[in-house]
């Protein structure tokens, strides 16, 4: 507590001074902004260069102007779609599963589980389509044994190479994602909050709406945002289960960058992925002020 | 004093004597690497032995169920003892063109197997200059000049048709492209990938295009008839690959002609009987494949050898039948002796570039059963600026179309 | 008891949702020449495969590697940000999500035209790739595990208690902070070890992509390669669980 009091004396003279105080705090955190500099944002400065070039090299807005419009116009919005909604489809389930298994399970079976959502959560691409196939494609085993039960899964318009079938098959990931990184926050309320709150004579509602949900919350929302930039831009598993029916930004950068049908759109494709970082700052946005408002409680 | 005298002078000697003779044999090894054809190279005996001194051979994105490939591979590695490096058989023609652009020296691939339409600005470094280096193959002459770049930069090497491919339980069979309109192809028919990035998928709209009133010039008919084949039911948008096949995701599919041997024997391991079928309302032979050499290739002899070899028009030993006496043949001998790769191609179903020629010669071998166009069918080749042209209205339209 | 009975629900049903896909195409790698009989042909055809070793090794190496490049980057970096540079997890949390939302096509198209050849040419480059593509997760597994603890009060306590820094971070903050690190070295494992479109683009060949390109070759045999990436990768981290993160639970417990 004295700690704090000084802080408050030197208050708004401290913040943002270039003053030996700052700086400090600063210098264990070269090392990551080094190796992010050099190892992600210097490439990623190059796409950002690239995108504002014509296939001449010259200086233009072109590449920017096209984007705006459809097919990548269309794909913006399917693919913040399927952000959203398989971030919704997970989030949820997901925390849910991971405070059940924190709470009751054993240390056995906590273990299980997260070596298992570890595994899970970098599940993708060919392999992964293969096993939803293999599972409830045309002649997949579960729908074999459906049909001899009587259900016809494909009666309707189901198909798994869709919008929906992408957000079933991407559960297999992001729920796993969402355990295992919701779970340490799970598990540090519990063992810290709870027995303080019994003792201190709360119901559980009252555990849960002036304690639990609270403290959760932002470890929920960050894992939320997580989820989203996960389906936003994944790509191996929509390329393996699609034919270009669903429009998908990250779809179409591979094509534009790394295709055999399109020539010279290259420079189309990072202007897509710039769209790409712009997005998902905008979807930042609101998670932030989330932040801001817990933050200013738990401190 | 006359010790020094005498290493004095071999000193002397050495240093006038190394540089040429080091230069000689950079001079060699660099005249290889700018030598536009086989002469310049100095024969073929000189050019396999140049090869074999190399050890290795670069190559980029070739699977080996492609056109028979594989055949071709193991053959080149059998007979001149030289390892076959093959980066990422299932990439891209961008992929070629960016990894000549941007890996290190180590990574260079020798030649390239890109699509036509990729060796326009694309296929120039950022000066403008060529990223391959001349080079005209002893048959030259035989390749129409549609599909060669007249300074011998690119050169045409293998073009396929569009096939149907079905599994033998589908009843009734289909012959032709307006039959996949069928009910009873519910949920059976696919595309190889999507057309937007892969060749085999975009051909096949084009030939769509071609069955349903659309002409070389237009190409939307080819997106409706999907799109309409969407919504019966019909088409079951997963991308048609040996695995989805084997688990019963679909049971239909058009595909590259040349895909249909490996294809079908990878069918028979599994106990599938997959069959081939050129659609008789629409036999589209697409534009071919060209090859190049890397003008930063590292290893210039093998380079060259690799495409004298490709093509190569001669009939002749296989690498089942290439023996140990064989290879300690001189190189024009033991080359002589090797089936050429425009017969491998052939026997992979593929059509290659110098089959007019070698029809009239008599030199080509009788493609595999099943893939021949019928006599009389009218054949179908979209020029390099209609793909280009079909290409823009496929990139527009497929998504909205067959969402 | 009724706490036992969600649970057990809950895990079968969980269960059935990761196994049915696993399972089917698990029965597809038993085939042997159609589907009315099975063997462990595709497998044993795995194991005959030469290069089979040489790539597990080369990835199980990079993932070692990438794995600790994580750990020494990324738990320091979050702890600090806790403690003492609280102002600045806003920007370190868009910093750490652009890996993510950027596609890997893009980013390894940025990295051949940047990175200089030397870097180029070792496949060690990989490495340091996989942590910056595992930074939005390890990020966030730490982030959120370190949030929920009071890490600031117990630092401060233990300080004023006489415990210099050193003893510290070792017995107060590692302690508390073992699952968040445990869920980072996961995920970052898993990731590393199933790695493709970046290392194909960068002309790498590791297991995943030897993986693919053997596929041609034998559709069963690819099927059985995936299945037994999986089953290994799920072997490596349970062993991980049960014995170097395993023994000390009891004691954090207490």
């Amino acid at each position: 507590m004295p700690e704090t009091v000084e802080v408050e004396i030197k208050g708004a003279t401290s913040r943002g001074t270039l003053n030996r105080r700052n700086l400090l705090v600063l210098l264990p955190l070269i090392p990551i902004f080094v190796y992010l500099g050099a190892f992600f944002l210097f490439p990623m400065s190059r796409v950002l260069f690239d995108s504002f070039k014509s296939n001449k090299g010259e200086f233009t807005l072109e590449n920017f102007q096209i984007v705006l419009h459809n097919p990548y116009r269309l794909a913006f919005l399917t693919s913040i779609k399927l952000g959203l909604v398989s971030a919704l489809t997970a989030a949820l389930p997901g925390a849910l599963f991971a405070y059940l298994i924190e709470i009751k399970g054993s240390e056995r079976i906590k273990k299980l589980v997260s070596s298992l959502s570890g595994v899970l959560s970098s599940t993708g691409g060919v392999p992964l389509a293969f096993m939803f196939i293999a599972a409830i494609g045309a002649q997949g085993s579960a729908t074999t044994l459906l049909k001899n039960l009587g259900i016809d899964l494909y009666s309707g318009k189901f198909t798994l190479f869709s919008f929906t079938g992408l957000v079933i098959v991407y559960l297999y990931f992001q729920i796993p994602i969402m355990v295992v990184v919701f779970t340490p926050a799970v598990k540090a309320l519990r063992n810290e909050w709870h027995e303080a709150a019994t003792n201190l004579g709360a119901t559980r509602f009252n555990y849960w709406r002036n304690i639990g949900i609270p403290i959760l919350f932002p470890s929920f929302a960050a894992s939320f945002l997580l989820l989203f930039a996960n389906g936003f831009s994944a790509y191996a598993t929509a390329r393996a289960m699609t034919v270009g029916n669903v429009a998908l930004v990250p779809l179409q950068i591979g094509s534009l960058v790394d295709g055999n049908i399109q020539v010279g759109g290259a420079n189309i494709g990072k202007a897509l992925a710039m769209g790409m970082v712009l997005i998902s700052a905008v979807a930042m946005i609101p998670y932030l002020v989330i932040q801001r408002r817990t933050r200013r409680w738990q401190s | 004093m006359r010790k020094h005298l005498i290493v004095g002078v071999a000193v002397a000697l050495s240093a006038a004597v190394l540089p040429s003779v080091t230069a000689s044999s950079a001079n060699a090894a660099s005249a290889i690497c700018t030598a536009p054809n086989l002469q310049a190279a100095g024969g073929m005996d000189a050019l396999v032995k140049a090869a074999k001194a190399e050890k290795q051979l670069n190559i980029i994105t070739v699977p080996r169920d492609w056109a028979n490939y594989g055949e071709a591979i193991d053959a080149f590695q059998k007979a001149f003892g030289i390892k076959i490096n093959d980066d990422n058989p299932d990439g891209s023609s961008a992929y070629e063109l960016q990894t000549i652009k941007t890996a290190p020296a180590s990574k260079q691939p020798d030649v390239v197997d890109i699509g036509i339409t990729h060796t326009g600005a694309e296929a120039q470094d950022s000066l403008g200059r060529s990223l391959f280096t001349p080079y005209k193959v002893a048959n030259w002459k035989d390749i129409s000049t549609d599909w060669k770049d007249a300074n011998g930069l690119w050169y045409g090497d293998y073009s396929g048709s569009i096939s149907i491919a079905y599994d033998s339980t589908v009843s009734p069979a289909p012959t032709k492209i307006a039959d996949l309109t069928n009910p009873a192809y519910k949920g059976m028919v696919a595309l190889g990938g999507d057309p937007t990035a892969a060749t085999e998928a975009f051909t096949s709209v084009f030939a769509a295009a071609l069955a349903n009133g659309g002409s070389l010039t237009n190409v939307q008919p080819g997106i409706d008839f999907f799109a309409a084949l969407k919504k019966s039911g019909n088409f079951v948008s997963v991308p048609a690959t040996g695995a989805n096949y084997a688990s019963g995701a679909y049971k239909i599919a058009l595909s590259w002609s040349y895909n249909g041997p490996g294809a079908i024997a990878s069918a028979a391991g599994i106990g599938k009987t997959l069959k081939y079928v050129t659609p008789s309302d629409a036999a589209l032979i697409a534009p071919p494949y060209v090859q190049a050499i890397n003008a930063k290739a590292p290893h210039c002899a093998a380079a060259r050898l690799w495409e004298e070899f490709l093509y190569s028009q001669n009939k002749g030993l296989t690498s089942k039948t290439i023996t140990t006496a064989d290879t300690k043949l001189s190189g024009s001998a033991l080359f002589a002796k090797l089936q050429g790769g425009q017969n491998i191609w052939a026997l992979g179903a593929a059509h290659p570039i110098m089959e007019a020629a070698m029809k009239t010669k008599g030199t080509l071998v009788t493609p595999p059963a099943g893939f021949e166009i019928p006599k009389g069918q009218k054949t179908y080749s979209p020029s390099f600026d209609q793909v280009v042209a079909a290409r823009d209205v496929v990139n527009k339209n497929w998504a909205t179309a067959t969402a | 008891m009724k706490r036992s009975l969600t649970l057990y629900t809950t895990l079968i049903l969980g269960g059935i949702f990761v196994f049915l896909p696993f399972g089917s195409a698990a029965e597809f790698s038993f085939r042997d020449g159609g589907a009315n009989k099975h063997s462990l042909k595709a497998y044993r055809w795995i194991l005959e495969q030469p290069d089979f070793v040489h790539y597990l090794l080369v990835t199980l190496k990079l993932t070692v590697i990438a794995v600790v490049i994580t750990i020494l980057l990324m738990v320091p970096t979050v702890v600090w940000l806790h403690l003492r540079a609280q102002s600045l997890r806003p920007l370190m949390e868009f910093l750490t999500i652009l890996p993510l939302v950027i596609p890997v096509v893009a980013l390894a198209i940025g990295a051949q035209s940047a990175f200089p050849t030397w870097l180029q040419s070792t496949e060690y480059e990989l490495s340091l790739m996989f942590a910056v593509l595992a930074m939005p997760y390890t990020y966030r597994t730490l982030d959120t595990g370190i949030a929920a603890i009071p890490l600031a009060t117990l630092t401060e306590a233990a300080r004023s208690l006489g415990a210099n820094w050193f003893n510290t971070i070792i017995r107060v903050i590692l302690p508390v902070i073992r699952s968040a690190v445990i869920g980072a070295v996961f995920i970052a494992t898993a990731l590393s070890l199933g790695e493709f479109t970046l290392t194909v683009l960068l002309h790498w060949d590791t297991f995943p992509t030897w993986v693919t390109s053997i596929s041609q070759q034998n559709i069963v045999g690819a099927i059985a390669l995936s299945i037994f990436s999986l089953a290994a990768a799920f072997l490596i981290l349970i062993i991980l669980n049960f014995t170097i993160f395993g023994a000390r639970t009891k004691k954090v417990e207490e």
